[in-house]
């Protein structure tokens, strides 16, 4: 898998970074998806917990690696072999976690709907912001989704 | 006895939908994870999306927990049941 590299907009993503950190400090200590494993042993759960916990937490600090000092100078991210699947991982775990915090009053309809047209329709700022980092996640999986298998991500669309 | 049977007890794996993850990725989650084709990979996909769950794997308690675990740590929704068979 060869390296790629990506430009950003800096002026797009760096105002998002804080509130999506925001989210990932949140995955430190909650799950994004709840345990499979109800009505099961306890101690079982509780391995599981903390082992998903610790995969969340590298997988965010992957992502956050991303935005070094070269994204601050030339608006770069790289992607290769090492750190795609963390990242990938990472935007889905806080996509779950922005639509269950942030975005939890945004109705399921409307979400979809803002989504195709990536518009912000007439949300309120607050939610707006929410919003574009739940949107950044998305094409920053669709980006690296693209990169693993061509055909995928257009079979989304 | 009871232990034995329990043993030999299958469990299935069901993958559950959910409103946020996008398609391609969750296809690309259950190829990698059940070594399933594209096809079959979609078909689940779907199935998931339009019933709510999908069957995605059967067999030994232990293994059936491996696979759920690792569905976890990809961010996909899954649960385990014991398997009736028929």
């Amino acid at each position: 898998m060869k390296r790629v590299e990506v430009r950003l907009s800096i002026t797009a993503v760096a105002p998002l970074l804080d509130l999506i950190k925001s989210v990932a400090d949140e995955l430190r200590t909650h799950l994004a998806v709840p345990l499979a494993l109800s009505g099961t042993d306890a101690e079982l759960a509780a391995v599981w917990r903390d082992d998903l916990l610790e995969s969340q937490r590298d997988d965010c600090d992957r992502l956050f690696s991303l935005f070094d000092q070269e994204f601050f100078q030339e608006g770069v991210v790289a992607f290769d072999r090492d750190n795609a699947e963390p990242v990938l991982r990472a935007c889905a775990a806080l996509r779950l976690r922005f639509r269950e915090t942030h975005l939890a009053q945004v109705g399921d309809d409307t979400l979809e709907a803002l989504e195709a047209s990536s518009t912000m329709g007439e949300l309120d700022e607050v939610v707006q912001k929410a919003f574009a980092c739940f949107l950044f996640l998305d094409e920053l999986q669709k980006i690296i989704l693209k990169y693993l298998d061509p055909m995928a991500v257009e079979e989304d669309e | 006895m009871s232990v034995q049977t329990e043993r030999r007890a299958l469990w299935r794996v069901v993958f559950l939908n959910d409103a946020v993850t996008r398609m391609s990725y969750a296809v690309m989650v259950l190829r990698k994870l059940f070594g399933f084709d594209e096809e079959t990979a979609t078909k689940h996909m779907l199935e998931a999306h339009e019933q709510g769950r999908s069957v995605v794997w059967v067999g030994q308690r232990e293994n059936a927990e491996a696979h759920a675990f690792s569905l976890q740590q990809w961010h996909l929704s899954a649960t385990l049941e014991p398997h009736e068979a028929g």
